[in-house]
């Protein structure tokens, strides 16, 4: 059979970026595991108790008792499991990516609520970003930064960023007229309307998108657990390929704790916004 | 907390066991009947030769979206999956899709009819599909493994369950969402209360049910390709072996005819949605 092999002729296009881009990769490597060691150094300084205690506290006072304690549960539970330093690794990789992911995704976001031209150019990208299975976005990760955590972490903002960028859009569209009308005409420089009449105004669904992308970049993160980004991923790659349904069953447990953790935390927060 | 490990690990390797002594013949079952549905529909889709297999497609793509550029852009999309030297991989993740799809959608929209029909229903299914929504989909992968197996059976059990729940939301929401005017009418005309659920509640909900497949269909799309891990066949598989061998051009390869096969089901039962 006649074939044909599109992939043939990337791969030279990969190897010859892998062979002259080189330093910059090993920048951008570089740059991401440190930051990441960074954060991860932070969260296991403390000895888990410690950090339940903080989380907890912070918790209370972002979205009230219940999410306090529901989030001392998740943390224990973690702990409990033997896990703890996976699960902080997870943490770390979520956090990164989160924070990345929403720089890129809210300036874009505004610009594209301001200009219809750059919304309309973005949204078909945004649409074939969304539909395509998260498995592929590792492909291009792995290829240039091989395996590890860094191609888990580019892979993991890509994925996160179409749902933050799309509900900013969303959001400050929403922002009624006559308030950002009320701001010009008692003469405030665009920068004070922006964060002074809409960011308040947009934040409900900003806090929305930001959910939607904390959760999404947790099923990527661990699904980067099958290309080396360790975590709890790699525990549930290692429970899966080894047979050992013990360590893969808590670990997967371990993640929903995560998983209930983070949504609960960023949905709380949002529940105390609508209130006040 | 190091006993804790050890007697949970002790304790699921005993249910297992136990299990696998005495429940076999329950999975085997499950298993053969899974097994015997994607064998089916595979044996279905590689029964006419790759060229039949497209224009058919492109057909069906044609009426759908009533538009022959669709058709054809279908036909070449397939012809391309074929020419790449993947058409066996493409019909069988296709046949893994389909398989999981039907049965999802033959759970789930009977499942979401009622929860539309019964508030009571909707309010206790609605913390079990959010926690089903919440968790990464690649940990429904372990509990399915532990009881099936490698192969195709454990790719479908894990893709249905990721697959449900927009059907059912979307449905109950179609349901929920009938006029009130037109109930009244109903009511007013006397109509039984099968007349009333097939003649005035259904049409209205059929837009939500539409989307509701649609995004059944994209998730189980998903799914199915990460299930490559547990030996489901097909590109899902494609993508792990290569990645594992650092095979770049034939990753790319099924990459490319993965993103080629979702746009193709994405539009398509989009524009299903549209129609009616």
């Amino acid at each position: 059979m006649n074939q044909i092999s599109p992939g043939a002729f990337l791969a030279p296009a990969v190897d010859w970026l892998n062979a002259n881009f080189h330093p910059f990769f090993a920048l951008v490597t570089r740059v991401i595991e440190a930051v990441l060691g960074g954060i991860e150094a932070m969260l296991l300084v403390l000895p888990p108790v410690g950090l339940i205690v903080l989380v907890a506290g912070a918790a209370f006072f972002a979205a009230g008792l219940r999410i306090a304690v529901l989030s001392a549960c998740c943390l224990g539970f973690c702990w409990l499991t033997g896990l703890w330093t996976a699960s902080m690794q997870t943490l770390a990789v979520v956090v990164v990516s989160v924070a990345i992911a929403v720089a890129i995704a809210f300036p874009l976001g505004i610009w594209a609520a301001r200009r219809a031209s750059v919304e309309a150019a973005l949204r078909p990208i945004l649409d074939v970003m969304q539909t395509v299975p998260p498995w592929v976005y590792l492909i291009p990760a792995v290829m240039i930064f091989s395996l590890g955590r860094v191609p888990a972490i580019i892979a993991t903002i890509v994925y996160g960023i179409p749902p933050m960028l799309r509900l900013t859009t969303l959001a400050f569209k929403g922002v009624p007229t006559d308030l950002k009308e009320l701001g010009q005409a008692i003469g405030a420089k665009p920068r004070t309307i922006l964060w002074k009449i809409e960011f308040p105004a947009a934040k409900p669904t900003l806090l929305v998108g930001l959910n939607q992308c904390i959760l999404l970049s947790l099923a990527m993160v661990v699904l980067a657990g099958l290309v080396g980004a360790g975590g709890l991923g790699a525990e549930v790659t290692r429970g899966l390929t080894r047979m050992e349904m013990g360590l893969g069953l808590r670990a997967g447990l371990a993640i929903v704790a995560i998983a209930l953790l983070l949504d609960r935390l960023s949905q709380g927060a949002l529940d105390r916004q609508r209130r006040a | 907390m190091e006993n804790f490990v050890t007697a949970f690990d002790m304790a699921v390797d005993d249910a297992l066991f136990w299990l696998t002594d005495h429940a076999a013949f329950i999975f085997d079952g499950i298993r053969a009947l899974l097994e015997g549905l994607y064998d089916g529909i595979l044996w279905l889709l590689m029964l006419a030769p790759f060229h039949v297999v497209s224009v058919l497609a492109g057909l069906i793509a044609w009426r759908v979206m009533k538009s022959p550029g669709a058709g054809i852009a279908t036909v070449l999309a397939m012809v391309f999956c074929w020419w790449m030297g993947l058409w066996a991989e493409t019909m069988s993740t296709l046949a893994l899709v389909v398989a999981a799809s039907v049965i999802a959608l033959a759970i789930s929209l009977p499942l979401g009819v009622l929860a539309g029909l019964m508030p009571r229903l909707d309010r206790a299914l609605a913390p079990v599909l959010d926690l089903i929504q919440t968790m990464p989909p690649y940990i429904y992968l372990l509990p399915a493994i532990a009881l099936l197996g490698y192969g195709p059976a454990t790719a479908l059990i894990a893709t249905v369950i990721v697959a449900m729940p927009p059907a059912v939301r979307l449905t109950a929401l179609g349901i929920r969402r009938t006029p009130t005017e037109f109930i009244e009418l109903g009511h007013a005309t006397g109509v039984t209360p099968a007349q009333m659920f097939l003649k005035i509640r259904l049409p209205f909900a059929v837009p939500s049910i539409m989307a509701g497949v649609n995004q059944s269909l994209m998730m189980a799309f998903g799914m199915v390709v990460i299930a490559g891990i547990v030996g489901s066949g097909g590109l899902g598989e494609t993508i792990f072996s290569a990645i594992r061998t650092l095979d770049i051009a034939k990753s790319i390869d099924a990459a490319i005819a993965i993103v080629v096969l979702t746009m193709v089901l994405d539009r398509v039962t989009q524009s299903l949605a549209r129609a009616k």
